[in-house]
């Protein structure tokens, strides 16, 4: 089962294609996971995450400048290379200052029908927020019934919560595994799951959930591995070679704090008879991304409850370099995790990583840990 | 190419800028000798809001310091260093780091300890401004903040329901800043700030208008010395009062043909905060008779500007010229927030295009040659977009010189290939050293 | 007219002498800590293999990141016009001259005129230049010379992360640790530094016809690494690193 994830998340751009010519449909490709999916399905358009391919690359130097995150460039170059050529629009829902440009030299040179950028609010910690989400997704939900030119009823907006919440929770039971002493499926493939819940049709998604959630509780397992127990946060991750380095030295990835991964699916729209409303308090609601994490640390419980919850042992901070929103965090994280006795090990990304350097950085990490273990 | 030879003369008003910053700093540090309150925040934050609490309401301003901070080679290299020991990223904003460097050495850049703030008061701008008081706090051991998040979309797209947000964030912060002092809030004291700032920041854009003569009246170098003040308490009745008296110099500097530099031959604009180390770029290129007159930066941060009849950029009509009076809090919040939302230097962080449009107007309206673009590793915020801007300036048919940089981290600037830079640009305009 | 372009490089000092456009005498020697002597003993060796004498000579244009230690140049430029000055007059359908040296890289734009429209330099690092590369051969215990006949023999794409050149030797390090063949870390370290050269250069912007100047122009793995990076050919002059010193002694003409 987990190869058909696999296979979607590898022939991502194929999939969307045969999408669209099989159901005929838009597809709109967004930035950040604070883009409310439920209005696209609503409107029965297929929501895209654009993500980098970890190539090198030499196309966006003209387009941002250097100082800014490799994953924003990453995402950029795709689009300048062509692999999105399918895409009917492009959106982003407002997060850091690098995705940001990525978005804004998208639009510019590589212009699509329709093009969105949803100023969703910072301060999730201020009570406005709420009301002020809602009244920036009606605008949106307007702007999309003019471009489709049709309607959207409660009813259309009811099953996008229907379609989004439902797969959300099954990702929850999936992580529900991921707390056994020996996890059935592997952080890597974890990860592809995570990562094509992002591009593939949701019910399609939630079907393939479905039948693999059946096979787990049948007992199977798809992973030997039982290591040590990790946990990986931090910036945008979605490096597999990098988690499946890590688990070929014994380590596990059981947990995660990142946008690919926990952060989008931990929680649910709870539906009250303002559908528009409650869709904005999930998003204002969800575990933070850093750049709204303020004034009040809210990651911290997060990651401390979760990294107990997953009996995690240690975790590795990973961070784009550049990261400004992570490395404002980093510090405060590092050092609550060591406060609680979870070691640490930092690793900086890029477009591509130096498996080699990294492998030994984290065989040491993991030699740390289990010397912890034995006394 | 002939060499045209203008008068100079330095600014009369020059030492009396330097007393009003100079106020400000030690108005910080003694606000407590005279029972008054300090606190800490960014130059972009609603300081009008704070000035409901009392005229012994002392401010300073996280960005100008840190530029003070990186004024002294000695200091700024020790503050950054001090936050690299704590675990911070070398590659993040470094007014940031130098402020937080700062703390951690408590030592003020003005003389003596670093003045603990009583509260902070922010606006989050870019990633990192909410964050900075965040950590500011942290390493303070605590100190309570507030900040309004003003990420709404650009001007061109305001509504009721965007200034609202920010509106209801002010009426809150008012509750906690009064909650928080124990002090009672003063709303005359509110408008009263309000309408200065406004007037302030309109002024700042009329005398940056008149460096559109030949030869410009003042250069970008000296500009830097003026516009702080905006950056430290555009609010304040001092600094509009200030800008009315440099308006009447600026006039009669273009009135008697009185330039910035001797030689003005070729006029440039630059982008984003200077290496504030190394201001000596510009000394070098007044040699080939060239002169930035301006910037986005300089006119558009502090200056509030709008587009007139004629299709040209001027200062934004303040309220009171449009018959305004300002008489509840409610009303002085909302001016207040659709203002500081029209700011141009605001425009670019929702798409570098609108910024572009911005530079190539000034560059039209300004007789701008040629274009100096610091591609600033301090600030994530002005660069962002930076590399989008240069290939329009290109496109419209100005000539473009790229360098990079960092406002307050020298050990990112290579002054040696910067002036090798200038040099090679200035042949491609066919300049020399006079 | 006998004129003299000298060339004060990052490590190697390049001397041109020309009578009009044609090239009578040139050399090069290591930069070395004293500049000045340096260059003028090649100079005067170059003066008798031109057989010319001081008297004979119109003017003297010195160029690159040294040059203001040739005091007894009447002239001075930089070297982005000298570079593009010489690459435009070698080969007068030229829009776009790439320049990399020992410790910089350039991507200058030029007009049908030989007029500069854009330049770009690589920053304060030497992952775009030749003494990347240098490091790089050391790593591997190769000459320079066979580095980039080493790197043609590789048809593998292995992606180098590091930017910074210690960072990317010891990435070099664990790929000989992973038993990866020399040929295939060569062509590697070869693509990569192409890559930072590419990218420059798009951001100048390119149009046909391309040609490569300095003294990387003799690394034949880097030259195909750049034309596929740019999917153009290249043009590479006889005497690439030349160019500019040879830009310089014609700047007046």
């Amino acid at each position: 089962m987990i190869d058909k994830f696999v296979q979607w998340e590898k022939n991502r751009h194929q999939y969307a294609k045969d999408w669209k010519a099989r159901t005929g449909g838009k597809v709109m490709g967004y930035f950040c996971t604070y883009v409310p999916e439920e209005i696209l399905y609503a409107a029965d358009i297929l929501p895209v995450r654009i993500l980098g391919s970890h190539e090198p690359h030499d196309v966006t130097e003209a387009h941002i400048f250097g100082m800014y995150c490799p994953f924003s460039r990453d995402c950029l170059a795709q689009g300048l290379k062509g692999r999105y050529d399918y895409l009917d629009g492009i959106m982003i829902a407002q997060s850091c200052l690098h995705i940001r440009q990525a978005y804004t030299s998208w639009t510019k040179h590589i212009p699509v029908d329709f093009e969105y950028y949803l100023p969703m609010p910072n301060n999730v910690q201020s009570p406005h927020a709420t009301p002020y989400l809602t009244e920036e997704i009606t605008q949106f939900r307007k702007a999309l019934e003019k471009w489709i030119g049709r309607e959207l009823t409660d009813e259309n907006i009811q099953n996008g919560i229907d379609i989004m919440n439902e797969n959300r929770a099954l990702m929850h039971e999936l992580y529900t595994y991921k707390k056994n002493d020996n996890p059935p499926v592997s952080g890597a493939d974890t990860m592809e799951i995570a990562i094509s819940q992002q591009m593939v049709d949701k019910r399609e998604h939630t079907q393939a959930l479905k039948e693999l959630l059946a096979e787990l509780s049948g007992g199977k397992s798809y992973s030997k591995n039982s290591g040590t127990r990790l946990m990986v946060l931090g910036s945008e991750n979605d490096d597999i070679a990098f988690i499946k380095m890590v688990e070929s030295v014994n380590g596990t990835v059981v947990a995660d704090d990142h946008c690919i991964g926990t952060r989008y699916f931990w929680n649910n729209v709870k539906p009250n008879e303002n559908l528009v409303e409650s869709i904005a308090t999930r998003y204002i609601e969800r575990p933070a991304c850093p750049s709204k994490d303020w004034i009040d640390r809210t990651r911290i419980p997060h990651i401390l409850s979760m990294a107990k919850e997953f009996d995690v042992k240690g975790a590795i901070v990973i961070q784009q370099k550049f990261c400004d929103p992570h490395e404002l965090d980093i510090p405060a994280i590092t050092k609550a995790l060591q406060a609680n006795d979870i070691k640490t090990l930092f690793l900086e990304f890029d477009v591509t990583v130096p498996i080699g350097q990294f492998k030994i950085r984290v065989e040491a990490f993991l030699e740390m840990l289990q010397e912890d273990d034995l006394f | 190419m002939s060499i045209p030879t203008y008068k100079t003369e330095t600014l009369k008003c020059w030492n009396k800028a330097k007393e009003i910053r100079n106020d400000f700093y030690t108005n910080y540090a003694s606000a407590h000798e005279k029972g008054g309150l300090r606190w800490a925040g960014g130059a972009w934050s609603f300081g009008a809001i704070p000035a409901g609490l009392g005229n012994d309401i002392f401010p300073i301003t996280g960005e100008p310091y840190g530029a003070s901070i990186a004024f002294n080679k000695e200091f700024s290299l020790r503050c950054l260093e001090a936050t690299e020991k704590k675990g911070y990223a070398r590659d993040l904003c470094s007014y940031m780091r130098s402020y937080w460097g700062s703390i951690i050495l408590d030592e003020y850049a003005f003389g003596g300890k670093f003045p603990k703030p009583d509260f902070m008061w922010q606006d989050h701008i870019c990633c990192s401004h909410s964050k900075w008081y965040q950590v500011a706090s942290e390493l303070e051991g605590g100190i309570p903040t507030y900040s309004i998040d003003v990420a709404v979309g650009p001007y061109n797209s305001v509504s009721d329901s965007k200034i609202e947000y920010l509106v209801n964030q002010m009426h809150d912060g008012i509750e906690w800043l009064k909650k928080t002092t124990g002090r009672e809030y003063n709303d005359d004291l509110l408008i009263e700030a309000v309408n200065n700032e406004c007037r302030a920041t309109a002024l700042w854009a009329e005398i940056c208008l008149l460096n559109m003569t030949v030869p410009t009246p003042i250069d970008e170098k000296s500009m830097y010395s003026l516009y702080v003040l905006g950056t430290l308490e555009k609010h304040s009745k001092v600094v509009a009062d200030f800008y009315e008296e440099l308006l009447d110099e600026v006039k009669y500097r273009v009135a008697n043909g009185i330039g910035a530099i001797a030689h003005e031959r070729c006029r440039l604009m630059s982008d984003t905060q200077p290496p504030w180390g190394f201001l000596s770029v510009f000394r070098y290129l007044e040699k080939f008779g060239a002169v930035s007159v301006g910037s986005l930066y300089t006119f558009g941060l502090i200056g509030v500007w709008e587009d007139k009849p004629d299709g040209t950029w001027g200062p934004r009509t303040t309220p009171k010229e449009l018959g305004i009076d300002i008489t509840t809090r409610d009303q002085a919040l909302k001016i207040l927030a659709d203002w500081n939302l029209s700011k141009p230097e605001w425009q670019h962080f929702y798409s570098p295009h609108l910024k572009s449009d911005m530079m190539i107007k000034i560059a039209k309206q300004w007789k701008i040659d040629g274009v100096l673009l610091h591609y600033n590793r301090g600030c994530e915020g002005l660069s962002l977009g930076i590399a989008e801007n240069r290939l329009a300036l290109i496109e419209a048919g100005y000539p473009v010189m790229a360098f990079e940089g960092n406002m307050g981290d020298e050990r990112e600037f290579d002054e040696a290939k910067t002036m090798g830079r200038i040099d090679s640009f200035m042949e491609t305009l066919g300049m020399t050293i006079i | 007219m006998i004129n003299v372009g000298i060339d004060v490089g990052a490590k190697n000092i390049k001397i041109v002498i020309v009578n009009g456009q044609e090239i009578i005498a040139k050399g090069k020697v290591l930069s070395g800590f004293e500049t000045k002597e340096t260059v003028m003993a090649l100079y005067d060796q170059l003066l008798g293999e031109a057989n010319v004498t001081k008297d004979q000579i119109n003017l003297i244009t010195s160029t690159g990141s040294g040059r203001k230690a040739v005091d007894f140049a009447q002239k001075s430029v930089t070297e982005v016009t000298a570079a593009a000055k010489g690459a435009t007059t070698l080969y007068p359908n030229v829009h776009c001259v790439i320049d990399v040296g020992a410790e910089e890289g350039r991507s200058i734009r030029v007009d049908s005129n030989g007029k500069i429209v854009d330049f770009a330099l690589n920053e304060k690092c030497a992952a775009g230049a030749g003494a990347f590369i240098e490091s790089m051969a050391r790593a591997l215990e190769v000459s320079i010379e066979d580095f980039g006949m080493l790197s043609l023999q590789s048809d593998r794409e292995i992606p180098m992360n590091a930017q910074c050149a210690v960072f990317a030797e010891s990435e070099v390090v664990s790929l000989l640790h992973s038993k990866t063949d020399k040929k295939d870390i060569a062509k590697a370290v070869n693509d990569a530094v192409a890559s930072r050269i590419t990218s420059m250069t798009r951001k100048v912007g390119f149009e046909n016809d391309i040609e490569l100047i300095g003294g990387m122009a003799k690394n034949t793995g880097f030259i195909n690494a750049l034309k596929k990076g740019l999917d153009s050919e290249i043009i590479v002059p006889e005497n690439a690193e030349y160019v500019t010193a040879f830009g310089a002694a014609i700047y007046n003409d």
